[in-house]
């Protein structure tokens, strides 16, 4: 493989001072590229750098590993991607070097120089547009290996699967008037926005202000000068630079992404406008014809960065075509930094490139008048692309100017979206100030700041429609995609832009087109014979510029919640349990003895997850009656009440108890999980259907801890702290609500209820006595065997009593008869959510139900989820909840099962997921444990 | 109309595929060619004897009993893709065909597909391929694939979770495996794995459920552990010190990706091939009727009659029921989407996460494609959230810590036809001649090729075939739902 020609450069390519630079010569900073040492100034891109170097190739291309250099020494220079340390796919040419960064270029094997891949070029013919789909068909065994070999092109740096995160950081803003792009249009707008009282955040990609007029004359770089003294002394203007606007959301919600920022890796700064001015300035366009891509051809722009920002000498003799003023300038620069100007190509008049010559790096150029130039440097100024992605996120619509050759857009395309500078039309620097600062002072009137200003006319000036020349070269240097394979795709149909970008990829790759788009709409133009204005174009989607990961994540923000208790649970080394948001003990050790604990003596649990809302008002009844499907109207004070809602379509969406602790008050309990969406729930009711009814929402999960006390012992065990509640059994029966003080703890909530199936006392206590409630209550128990009992333990026992758990033993289609809920279910209830479907549903039969099964085989618990199965091995049904029952010694389940099997008696098939099948008994009820509820009543 | 010989071509196409690799331009022949053929050829074939029988623009390939007729000119011969092809294209600039021609729209076809996606896409082509019915038209407002098939992230799976589900897709994921061939159209299918992840018992149990049923059903999935999901995937934290610590996981070894353009061009240059005519940028107005029998459709580009209208329209399926007052439970969604830059590969199977509405897989390209569960209320906009994408990124991260480097390219979203049990709408409707297509929702795409092999099958003989039966639309009347939420609310 030929390596690539090092460039002859002069021993430095670095200029004298020139008076708008960037770099701080006083500041000499060291990095390495691909290993080898190199030295820098302060403010120095990588790519900046190294050009003054003498390196010209930062990268090889995606298909045809290509070597490339700088092509526009911007963000978006396709070439210019690299490794930066653990970073991928940095913007080299935009990045400014730190002191110590190990750089390396990407997509090469083995190295930049000798890249063997780039024998692709050799049969770059047969790898056309879409060439993948046309071959590796067959045979088919051999696509696997086929897929592997294409996998190793793919272009991009590494990432590791340990690299530290970074800190990323999120900001809120609310401010008038957004200005995206600081270039003198964008620097106007925010004064005249300010100048209105606006409040305005500036935003600017580049590490500076100042757009175009950075790398200007000294005229520009004059006016630069009083904008920036004029921005200094405004008020009510914060300027972030090295950040861009990257999306523009419904209702102007804008997100800027901050790239450098002192102490954060990066930051999303999430701003909420009143106006946005969209002033991003043109993007120049890269030229298409043979050899458009060898390193040394580059645009006007970039030129006059490198030059005058950097200076550095881009080339020592150059060749320039130039179809506009500014390329012009451009060539006049390089001839006053010291760079032969060999030949100056006007296009105006018809003079073009038609192929630029190299091994590695330009050495020549073919012209159209036939004459070959020697070069190093070939600097293009071929015309504009409009950046109009922000706009375009706001609906709105680009037009096609022919005579100007660009998209353009008018000043207020959209309500609260304005637009300046390039985007809209051509002027003098001055004329740019004249019209941003008027459309600011109008984006700030649509604001609420001010009255507005009369907008000055601003329009495109014509220029010539350059796409390609007479060669094909690259249309999409980060696809390698060029203008024959648009030729080619538009002739096998894929002729509409759309179709054609997805086939060839053009647009599609880091720069989404901001480089690449027009020409691309030019090239297919001409293969298909339509106006670009007749094809329309691609949507400009988010965002406008890349965003990291972490910058969307920002900070990890996955709160956790732990009970009041939770140190009590950690002392004891209690197992955690994710349950949604919370952290649950499950159990201490031993479940089983829990379980007989809680069976034989007393057992606490910490139950503080269980959603509580408290409800308030006379209607309470009512909106009760309304979301659950039995009975409310004659609950009494002082009486609690199991409630089962549905959703509309009958489907069981949660259970829990409800209590009515005084005339017009109301404690109700949702599953732990249940809470958040039971609330949305209740509150969703109240203001649509309910909104006449007299009830007040208050949730109070987390202002109660809840222990539940279970077991035979447990009424002795509160008799010894509870005070002003008479916890006799005529008192304070089962399903009774009192309030109290326990252990002089006062407005403690208490209901007699039992999942577990023993007596059982719910204690709601004020959260902050949570913990001293919970050791009270086991001192005071030790005599009674007390201790405590988690998640597993429960589970067990509400098991062994045939509770169900809603989403466990139902699932997304279980109505609520089929949940073994009919003795629930009031449908001579006027009305209550999902009625009509329950009704429906008692109507007919063939629903699965819920059934309790035990195997015959004592040994085996089938894993929940097992399925069961009919005769002919169909499914039946399949085992919800599964466990050895320690009560019982015996394993028992839950299942739903097909009703025509769902008879007591009947022997069903589990198959386990390990293949056996084992017999199990249709049990006659739901409860293997006191199925009559005596304990629970005791 | 040429009877259906579904079962007996298909026999036939695998003898061809694995015989014949150079031969593709199928067809099926209304009656014999006259004469004698003017060559005859015997290719011994294990386990039996082929024979290429050869007349004036058609030949016949016959192995054992199964016979195959392919056409050798004609403007419907389509090109035939290869690397040997693909060289002699190299070698002599000779251009290449058009994937599908540009017709005028004629005013009658026997059916007319609404939505040129691979729902249309495949149920046009099936219904030329497998039933001889070729005077069909698939019109679409935009262009081939411009609706969700060309913005989903190609996921291809069976691991659901009824029965019916699981039988299903797997019918498709098995034309997948042969669809390269079947259109010589190469679709990139990588049968890459897929891996559902759970991070709390709930979910972990409906694991246990998915991997049960999908075994009974002969679909190859189970439930790992941990380690073994570090094996196959390095980049995820399994450490149990995470905010979401990872169980287990759903591990399905058939699912994969595929690439979404490449299936919608194969299918409709296959489709194109065999004499379908695809329109774009036509737009379906008006459905007209008499009584309850479909007569024809208004176009933007004019009045077409045909007594039957396939429903291919997924986000806009309801708009289109509407113009023929049928009344469904779907209502459409947006769905987002993100793609990240690229780099190299380090991500080889398809991971899922339920509890963090997230799911990643990587493309040949390099690129992380991103999804979610869909946008929660019904929206006809394609613009896509901020919220989205840091919702995103943070549960990415929370998966996979050490890549929060790479950044964020595209975003994007499609429209959903959601139903309310995550299954799709297949089948007729009270009007007849309507017959729909819908209900892709968010899972859709995998299911092209067995929707548009059975909804074929449906046009052409009047019967709605067993394995879409319970994917009806009376289903919603009659509570017969086939509930899939559990397996396809988050990974699609
Ligand atoms: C972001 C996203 C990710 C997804 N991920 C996956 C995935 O990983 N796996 C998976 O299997 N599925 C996925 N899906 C779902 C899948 O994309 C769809 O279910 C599938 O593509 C539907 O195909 P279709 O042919 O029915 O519809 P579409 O491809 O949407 O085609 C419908 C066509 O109808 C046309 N149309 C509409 N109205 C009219 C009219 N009046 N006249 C003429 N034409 C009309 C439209 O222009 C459109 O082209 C995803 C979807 C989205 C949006």
């Amino acid at each position: 493989m030929r390596p690539v020609a090092r460039r002859a450069t002069p021993t430095s390519g670095r200029l004298g001072p020139r008076p708008g630079e960037v770099i701080d010569r006083a500041r000499p900073l060291r990095f390495t590229f691909d290993g080898r040492p190199y030295l820098a100034y302060e403010g120095d891109t990588i790519v900046s750098a190294l050009l003054a170097a003498g390196e010209s190739v930062f990268s090889r291309s995606f298909k045809y590993h290509r070597p490339r250099g700088v092509l526009s020494a911007t963000f978006f220079d396709p070439n210019c991607t690299v490794q930066v340390g653990e970073e991928p796919n940095v913007r080299g040419a935009h990045r400014r070097v730190r002191n110590g960064d190990v750089v390396s270029a990407q997509n090469v094997w083995p190295s930049l120089r000798y890249d063997v891949k780039a024998a692709n070029q050799a049969v770059g013919r047969f790898l056309s547009a879409g060439f993948y789909y046309k071959t590796f068909i067959k045979p088919e065994p051999l696509w696997p290996a086929y897929q592997q070999v294409l996998k190793r092109f793919a272009a991009g740096g590494v990432v590791g699967a340990d690299d530290p995160h970074g800190y990323y950081d999120h900001r809120y803003a609310h401010v008038d008037v957004v200005v995206a792009g600081g270039g003198p249009a964008g620097i106007a707008a925010a004064l005249g926005a300010a100048e209105a009282g606006a409040a305005v955040l500036l935003v600017e990609e580049e590490p500076h202000l100042g757009g175009h007029l950075r790398y200007g004359g000294p005229e520009a770089l004059r006016l630069l000068g009083e904008l920036r003294q004029e921005l200094a002394d405004a008020k009510g203007i914060e300027v972030l630079t090295d950040s861009v606007a990257t999306g523009r959301y419904d209702g102007n919600w804008i997100a800027v992404h901050q790239r450098s920022v002192p102490g954060a890796t990066e930051r999303l700064v999430k701003v909420r406008a009143g106006a946005l001015v969209v002033a991003a300035g043109l993007i120049e366009r890269p030229y298409v014809f043979a050899g458009n891509d060898l390193p040394g051809v580059m645009l006007s722009t970039a030129a006059a960065r490198l030059v005058n920002l950097y200076a550095v000498r881009p080339g020592t003799r150059a060749v320039v075509l130039s179809a506009n003023a500014e390329g012009d300038a451009v060539a006049a620069l390089l001839a006053a930094a010291g760079v032969e100007v060999a030949a100056t190509l006007d296009a105006r008049r018809a003079e073009t490139v038609v192929a630029a010559r190299g091994h590695g790096h330009l050495s020549s150029v073919e012209t159209s008048q036939g004459r070959v130039v020697e070069a190093d440097l070939l600097v293009t100024a071929t015309g504009w692309t409009a950046p109009t992605s922000l706009l375009n996120m706001a609906g709105v619509r680009p037009t096609y100017d022919e005579a100007a050759a660009r998209f353009v857009v008018g000043a207020e395309p959209s309500p609260g979206v304005f637009a300046t500078g390039g985007l809209v039309g051509d002027a003098s620097p001055e004329g740019l100030v004249a019209h941003g600062r008027a459309v600011g002072a109008r984006a700030a009137a649509a604001a609420g700041c001010g009255k507005g200003a009369v907008l000055p006319e601003l329009s495109p000036g014509p220029h010539p429609a350059l796409f390609r020349s007479t060669t094909h070269g690259f249309v999409d240097y980060s696809e390698d995609v060029s203008s024959k394979d648009v030729f080619q795709a538009a002739a096998e149909g894929y002729d509409s832009p759309e179709l054609a970008k997805r086939y060839t990829t053009a647009t599609m790759g880091p720069s989404q087109g901001k480089l690449e788009l027009v020409n691309f709409l030019g090239v297919l133009a001409e293969a298909t014979g339509r106006s670009i204005g007749e094809l329309g174009t691609t949507t400009w989607r988010p965002p406008y510029a890349p965003v990291s990961l972490g910058a969307l994540a920002g900070r990890p923000h996955e709160p956790v919640r732990y009970s009041p208790i939770q140190p009590y649970h950690e002392a004891m080394g209690a197992k955690p349990l994710v349950a949604a948001q919370w952290i649950r003990p499950d159990h201490y050790g031993d479940p089983d003895a829990e379980v007989r604990r809680v069976r034989e003596a007393v057992g606490l649990i910490d139950v503080t997850p269980l959603g509580k809302l408290l409800l308030v008002g006379k209607d309470t009844p009512a909106l009760l009656n309304q979301l659950y499907v039995n009975k409310w109207s004659a609950l009494r004070v002082g009486a609690v009440r199991y409630g089962v809602m549905c959703a509309e379509d009958g489907v069981v969406f949660d259970d829990g108890v409800c209590g009515r602790l005084g005339e017009d008050r109301y404690l109700m309990s949702t599953t732990s999980s249940g809470a958040g969406a039971v609330w949305e729930w209740v509150e969703r009711w109240l203001q649509t259907a309910g909104r006449h009814l007299d009830v007040y929402v208050t949730p109070l999960t987390t202002a109660y801890a809840s222990i539940n006390v279970a077991g035979p012992a447990s009424r002795t065990l509160l008799s010894r702290l509870v005070e002003g509640v008479d916890l006799a059994p005529e008192a304070f029966p089962y399903m009774a609500v009192r309030e109290g003080s326990v252990a002089g703890v006062e407005r403690c909530v208490l209901w007699r209820i039992g999942f577990t199936g023993e007596l059982s006392y719910e204690l709601h206590v004020p959260a902050g006595y949570g913990l001293f409630v919970w050791e009270s209550l086991l001192d005071a128990g030790s005599d009674l065997g007390v201790g405590p009992f988690g998640i597993e333990a429960q589970r067990i026992m509400r098991l062994e009593k045939g509770h169900l758990i809603v989403g466990q033993d139902t699932d997304g289609l279980t109505q609520a008869l089929g949940a073994g809920l009919d003795w629930l279910v009031k449908l001579d209830k006027a009305d209550f959510v999902g009625k009509p479907e329950l009704v429906w549903q008692a109507n007919r039969e063939d629903y699965d139900r819920l059934v309790a099964l035990v195997p015959t085989d004592e040994r085996t618990v089938p894993p929940e989820a097992s399925q069961l199965l009919g005769i002919d091995g169909d499914i039946v049904g399949r085992i919800t909840s599964s466990r050895h029952s320690p009560t019982l010694r015996h394993p028992i389940c839950l299942a739903r099962l097909a009703h025509h099997l769902a008879t007591p008696g009947t022997v069903v098939r589990i198959h386990l997921p390990d293949g056996r099948d084992v017999p199990a008994r249709v049990a006659e009820t739901l409860a293997a444990y006191d199925s009559e509820g005596v304990k629970l009543r005791a | 109309m040429a009877e259906p010989a579904a079962t007996f071509l298909a026999e036939a196409v695998h003898h061809q595929w694995t015989a014949f690799p150079e031969l593709s331009n199928l067809c099926y022949v209304h009656g014999r060619p006259a004469g004698s053929p003017a060559a005859t050829v015997t290719v011994p074939v294990r386990p039996e004897r082929a024979e290429l029988r050869v007349w004036e623009g058609i030949e016949m390939v016959k192995v054992g009993r199964a016979q195959v007729w392919r056409r050798t000119s004609g403007a419907a011969a389509p090109h035939r893709y290869s690397a040997a092809s693909l060289v002699r294209h190299g070698l002599t600039h000779e251009p290449w065909p058009r994937v599908w021609r540009q017709v005028p729209l004629r005013p009658a076809y026997d059916a007319v597909i609404v939505g040129a996606g691979i729902h249309g896409l495949a149920t046009a082509y099936h219904l030329a391929k497998d039933h001889g019915i070729t005077k069909v038209a698939v019109v679409d407002r935009g262009y081939v694939g411009g609706g969700n098939s060309g913005r989903n992230t190609a996921i291809v799976r069976s691991n659901y979770l009824t029965p019916e589900g699981v039988r299903f897709y797997d019918r498709s994921v098995k034309l997948y495996e042969a669809l390269s061939a079947e259109l010589n159209f190469n679709v990139m299918f990588e049968q890459r794995g897929h891996l559902t992840l759970a991070h709390n018992d709930s979910s972990l149990r409906t694991m246990v459920w998915r991997a049960e049923v999908n075994k009974l059903v002969g679909v190859d999935s189970s439930v790992i552990g941990p380690e073994e999901i570090k094996r196959l995937v390095p980049y995820l934290d399994t450490s149990t010190e995470t905010r979401y610590p990872i169980l287990g996981a759903l591990y399905h070894p058939p699912g994969g990706t595929i690439r979404h353009d490449a299936v919608n061009w194969g299918y409709a240059r296959a489709a194109d091939a065999l004499g379908v005519e695809i329109h774009q940028g036509v737009e379906v107005l008006a459905i007209s009727t008499t009584g309850d029998r479909v007569r024809g459709v208004v176009t933007s580009a004019g009045e077409i009659a045909t007594p039957i209208v396939v429903n291919c329209t997924a986000g806009h399926a309801s708009l289109l029921c509407d113009m023929v007052g049928v009344s469904t439970p779907v209502v459409t969604h947006p769905l987002q989407a993100a793609v990240t830059e690229p780099v190299k590969a380090f991500l080889s199977a398809v991971v899922v996460s339920g509890s963090l509405h997230v799911y990643v897989s990587q493309t040949d390209r390099g690129e992380l494609v991103f999804g979610a569960s869909t946008d929660p209320y019904a929206s006809y906009s394609t613009r896509g959230s901020l919220e989205f994408t840091e919702e995103l990124a943070s549960h990415v991260l929370a998966l996979m810590p050490g890549i929060s480097k790479i950044r964020l390219l595209r975003q994007w979203a499609g429209l959903c036809d959601m139903t309310p049990d995550f299954s799709p709408i297949m089948g007729i409707t009270p009007v007849e001649g309507f017959l729909l297509d819908v209900g892709w929702g968010t899972y859709g795409f995998k299911a092209g090729p067995a929707s548009g092999e059975a909804m074929a099958t449906l046009v052409a003989t009047g019967k709605t075939p067993e394995l879409i039966a319970a994917f009806d639309l009376a289903r919603f009347a009659e509570g017969r739902l086939v509930g899939e939420k559990g397996a396809a609310s988050v990974g699609h």
